[in-house]
Order: structure tokens, then sequence, then C-alpha cells
């Protein structure tokens, strides 16, 4: 008993506050007799855990399955290792999924759920696709990229933020509201889900994807220099082993493929906005040279006023620059290949903060991020809407 | 936690561009905390061939974090860390042979944002980037912002928490996945990053830049009356290439003396050691690092 009070406090006061933390997780546990069952069910009962259990066992030799907040994967594992309970880690990441579908439930008029592809590890890639459209219309259309480096966790957390926001504010929000009788918004807030399962069960700070690299013992390619954009030219690796490595071909990664296959089938996307973390900046075309974009002066006048939207809430400073210069060089970048292929609004976000916590960028500034986020990118697809081409 | 406030850049995106180095206002700053690092035999003043010539786009900033890895480092203590706020003037000239030349004045914000007000401090330095190697030469100067002995008030009372802790810590990573610190914790992540500014210091280049992200692992936690023994793990991760570089330290501080610190980071790229976090075989410090 003792065991459960002294796990049970240390999530307690984290568990409280709970918002939407990601990684939750199924563990399948073998229960080998009756003092094993006992034990378990203590656990489970335990308030301070919040476990929740799916499949209770009906004899010894089944299993039980038990839904496992992120919050309390350390101290349930803890439990289990010292009672020498075995188990196994059964369902990743419902979180997020779980969530997009919820969305697409909740405002069925106007959102759905689509999968576009999968990744190496054969994980579904779904996206959110926002539309007042009737019909088979092929509306002009925004693309919203967001955790393709995994590590980056405040991306795929504020886009998830942004997905339920954009269906709530719809038909309440002026500019929202005339921005989707306009647009479509395509939303994907996983574009790299293995390496994302990834950095919750394994290594919280892995970046790529985890495709093989054939001859090599090491995995994965940095999605973000796989594009078509100058691929393999400076700002990129060809060693496997770097964390910036462009991959054998461009668009050898799946999960980029499966994005630009979309997108180029589709024929009709004005916008493409990339969310990464960290460092405060609002970037646009190149990553992949100094020459100046034909478009840079209009890109740099519609980040400024982004960047000024975003501070407006709590002051959050962003600098505004091409991403060559501002943040450093980089061929094969997802943007850049958008922007050459005629979606003229292309824009990089790096998120908070500026390095004090990095990517662990502590979850109490998730809500306030996307919030600030969401003026940002309310300027920008307000922009778009006034100037479709 | 709110977000550090950085005034908006003169022109461009790293800040104003080189401006003559203004002599008067250094006379003004107050002599406290003056940090030198060994110069090179030769300093660029001695060459010919100088020019001001086209530097990577940044090296202000560079030159910046370098200065204040050191500044933290010199300082030796875990309650005053400085973090940059803004690059407020500088120039840079470039020995092609040697290396460059960086001076500059920068403002300062305090490194723990719990702390209540913005207390902005400004610093002048000369940094002297040795063509890509390691180690630059620093000579920075700040302003005094809190009286020597509040300081070493401060210091001592994180000692005594510290020797409070339990041992052996029951911690793995500091923060953990979502960047929670337990606040009785956050003094060993403080001493950690001071530890780690002697790293990030000598790492610093013109090209490469270095944030702590994550405490992997405290390997012994040691509170005796003359000391705080600290052998840990960290990953550094370095922005321009993005990798995350597990570097083990160990060090010895105790308030007012100065640290002592001993590292040994893991540089080449092996399987799985691309993104770090690969927790294993401790790594015996094969050098004394320390001066």
């Amino acid at each position: 008993m003792k065991w459960i009070l002294f796990f049970g406090a240390l999530i307690g006061l984290s568990v409280c506050g709970r918002e939407k933390f990601f990684g939750d997780q199924v563990f399948r546990i073998n229960v080998r007799n009756g003092d094993e069952i006992s034990k378990l069910s203590q656990l489970v009962n335990s308030d301070n855990l919040k476990l929740n259990v799916w499949k209770s066992p009906s004899t010894f030799s089944r299993p039980v399955d038990v839904l496992v907040p992120s919050v309390s994967l350390q101290p349930v594992k803890s439990f289990l290792k010292s009672q020498g309970l075995e188990y196994s880690v059964t369902i990743k990441d419902l979180q997020i999924y779980r969530e997009m579908d919820s969305i697409a439930g909740d405002f069925p008029e106007l959102a759905t759920r689509v999968k576009i592809g999968h990744s190496f590890e054969n994980r579904p890639m779904y996206v959110l696709k926002f539309s007042t459209a009737e019909g088979r219309q092929r509306r002009p259309a925004v693309w919203l990229n967001a955790g393709i480096h995994s590590r980056e966790w405040i991306s795929q957390a504020t886009a998830i933020w942004t997905a339920r926001k954009i269906a709530s504010d719809y038909g309440k929000d002026p500019a929202i509201t005339t921005i989707l009788e306009k647009m479509d918004i395509f939303l994907l807030p996983v574009a790299n889900p293995d390496g994302y399962v990834y950095t919750q069960t394994q290594n919280r700070l892995w970046r790529k994807t985890r495709s093989v690299n054939p001859g090599s013992p090491c995995i994965g390619a940095d999605p973000n220099r796989n594009w078509n954009a100058s691929f393999a030219g400076e700002g990129a690796s060809d060693n496997p082993c770097s964390e910036i490595y462009h991959g054998p071909h461009a668009n050898s990664e799946v999960e980029v493929k499966s994005v630009v296959d979309f997108i180029q089938e589709h024929g009709n996307f004005k916008c493409f906005i990339d969310l990464h973390s960290y460092s405060q900046l609002l970037m646009y075309p190149y990553g992949y040279t100094v020459k100046k974009a034909p478009d840079a002066d209009e890109l740099d006048e519609v980040a400024r006023r982004a960047a000024r939207a975003l501070a407006s809430l709590s002051g959050t400073t962003y600098q505004v620059g091409p991403t060559c210069t501002t943040v450093y060089p980089a061929s094969g970048s997802s943007v850049d290949w958008a922007y050459d292929h005629d979606i003229k609004y292309a824009f990089t976000f790096e998120l908070r903060d500026t390095g004090h916590y990095g990517f662990l960028l502590p979850a109490n500034q998730i809500i306030p991020t996307a919030e600030e986020t969401w003026l940002g990118l309310k300027t920008i697809m307000e922009h778009v809407r006034d100037n479709l081409y | 936690m709110p977000p550090r406030r950085q005034p908006p850049p003169a022109s461009g995106p790293w800040g104003p561009r080189p401006a003559v180095l203004l002599l008067a206002p250094l006379l003004l700053l107050t002599q406290q905390g003056v940090a030198a690092a060994p110069v090179g035999a030769e300093g660029p003043e001695d060459s010919p061939g100088l020019q001001d010539a086209e530097f990577p786009s940044g090296l202000l900033q560079q030159a910046a974090r370098a200065a204040l890895h050191f500044f933290n480092f010199r300082a030796g203590s875990p309650s005053a860390l400085r973090v940059l706020a803004a690059v407020l003037e500088g120039r840079a000239t470039v020995n092609p042979k040697k290396g460059c030349q960086v001076d500059l004045v920068f403002t300062t914000d305090h490194y723990n944002p719990e702390v209540g007000e913005e207390h902005l401090g400004k610093c002048s330095a000369r940094v002297f980037f040795r063509n890509q190697k390691p180690r630059p030469a620093i000579n920075v100067t700040c302003t005094r912002l809190i009286e020597k002995n509040k300081r070493q008030e401060e210091d001592y009372l994180l000692y005594k928490h510290m020797k409070q802790l339990k041992t052996p810590l029951d911690v793995t990573s500091i923060p953990d996945s979502h960047g929670h610190i337990d606040p009785s914790l956050r003094p060993i992540w403080d001493l950690a990053f001071l530890g780690s500014s002697y790293v990030m210091w000598e790492k610093t280049t013109q090209f490469l830049h270095y944030y702590m992200a994550q405490i992997s692992s405290v390997n012994q936690w040691k509170t005796n009356d003359d000391t705080i023994d600290f052998d840990y793990t960290v990953l550094l991760h370095e922005f321009s290439t993005q990798e995350i570089i597990p570097c083990r330290i160990h060090l010895g501080w105790y308030p007012g003396k100065p640290l002592k610190v001993k590292y040994h980071c893991q540089e080449l790229q092996t399987p799985e050691e691309a993104s770090g976090t690969e927790e294993g075989s401790a790594v015996a410090p094969t050098e004394l690092n320390n001066f």
C-alpha cells in the first residue's frame, strides 16, 4: 500500500492541472497469480494515477490491458518493475489521433479526417480537412504542417489545439469564418508519426524519420531536407548518421512523398505553413540560397504583421526574415518546395522558446504558445484570402 | 514563464549592422568581473592584411553567446547566471588565416525567469574565434548587477538547500519529457548549467553554438562541508548541425570559490547516438580541462 501512496504522490500535483498531454500508452500486464492481481488492483484503484482498465483479468492466464496517461508512465513503470510484474506496451500515441477523430465527430459539417498515406513503420498519416465547400469543389487551400521533426513537441501540440480552435470558432469569429468561406484548410498535426512515437518511448530528442538506411547502422533521414528543392544542396548532409541527412534521394521518405503527392494531386494550394521549434522566428523562402525570392518583399511584410499580431497577446517577440540568413542554410525543405511549386504564401514558424527549455518546453506553455501563434496564423490566412491568385 | 523580451533588431534579423565600437560607453561601465581567457600567441593586431570582410550572419550573436558562457563560468555563481538579451553594437575584423575578432556590446537578462523584475545588465566583450577551432579567446566586462555579498548569500542558500537533498537523487532526466523540473531540483539544473557553461564556451566557434537540452543522468551527487561534488551527463544541442551531444561533466563547487570542471563529450557519431540519450557506459574523463 505504501508503494501506491509513494508513486501516486509523485505525479499527484501534475495530474490536477492536466491538459491534453500526448503519449498515453496501453500497458498489457501479465498477472500470474492472485497476489499479483491484488497488487495490480491497488495500482489501478489509486485515484492519483488515473489509470483506466480496458480489459480486466478473468483468469490468471490472461493479461490485463490498462490505459496509462502519459504523466503516470514513469511511476507506473517503476511500480511494475519493483513488483516484478511483466508487461508490454501495446498501443502507442493514442491521444492525437483520437482527438482528430473527436473533432471530426464534433463538427461533422466542417471537419473530416482524411488518410493521406502511411509512415515507414506503417502508421497512418491523417490530416484534418476543414471545408465549407459544397460538392466536389476544389477551393484554394491552406496547408498547415506540424511535427515533421518529432522532438519539437510544441509543434504537434499547437497544431492539434489549432484544429479544435478552427472548428469551434467557425461561425463565431469573422476572420476564420470568412477565411473558410473562400478557402479550405488542411492540417497535418503529425507529419512524422514514427519519430513522434519514438520520442515518447525511446528517445525524447529524436528528430528524423525511422527509415532504414541500407549499409548504415544509423536510422532515419531529416524529413525537412528531403523535399525536391535544391535537394542535397548546402545545409544538408549526405551522412546517414547526421541529424540533417537528406536521404538517398528527394521524396525517399514516404512521409514526405505522401504530402507531396496529395498537394500535387489537389493542385490548388495557395499557402503552406510549417511549424517547428525552437527560436521564435517567422521565416519565408529561401533556405537553399541567399538569393532573394521574387515575392520576398510581400512575404516579409505579411510575416512582420503576423509577428506583431502574435506578440500582441503576451509580448513574445519573433524575428522575421528569409530562412537562409535568419537561421541557417537549409536545402530540401518543405517550405522552399512549396514556394517553388506555385504556393506563394510559404512560411516557417520556429515556435517558443529561445533556448532556455528548447525542445523540452514545459506543458504549461502549450496553450499560451498556441493562442499567440493562432493570431499569427490568422493574419497570414487573412492576407491569402484577400490576395488569391 | 514570461518570455524573454528582446528589443526588435535595428536592421536585419541578427541585430544592428556592425558599427564602429564607441569607446566612451565602455569606460563608464563598472569594472566588475573582468574575465579573460588565454589569448593565443599572436593576436590579430600582429598580422598584416586585416580587413573588414564579409562574415557569417549571426556572428555578433555567436560572439555574445561565447562571451556569456565564459562570463557565467568565471562568475561561478548558479544564482547569478545571465542570458543574452540583445546585441547593441558590434564590429568584426577578419583575418582569413587566423580567425576573426569581434568587439561588441550586449545586454543580458536573468537566466532564471522566476526572478521578478527584469534587470537588464550590460556587457562589453572582445571575442577572438580562431579559424573554426574551439576555445575562443574572451575578454568580457559586465555591469555589476548584484552586490558581491548578496550574490554569495544567495549562493550559500542554494548550497544549503542542495545539502539537504536526499541522496541518492531519485531522478533520471531533468527536465522530464514534458519540460517539468521539480522546484526542489531547480538548483541542480542551475548548477549543471553552470558546469555546462564551461563546456559550451570551449566548444563554441564562429559557426557552432550550443544550448543545454537536458540532464540525462546524475551519476554522483556528494555534498561535503567544503564542496559539492557533481558528476552528471548533459545533452547539449548544437544548433547549426542540430546534433545532440552527450557530455559527461564532473564539477566541484562551493560558494565564492572558482568552479572546477572536468568533462568529456561524445563527439563521434555512432548508431543511435546521433540523437543522444544513449544511457550508457560511463565515459571516464580522459583529460583534465580545468584551468
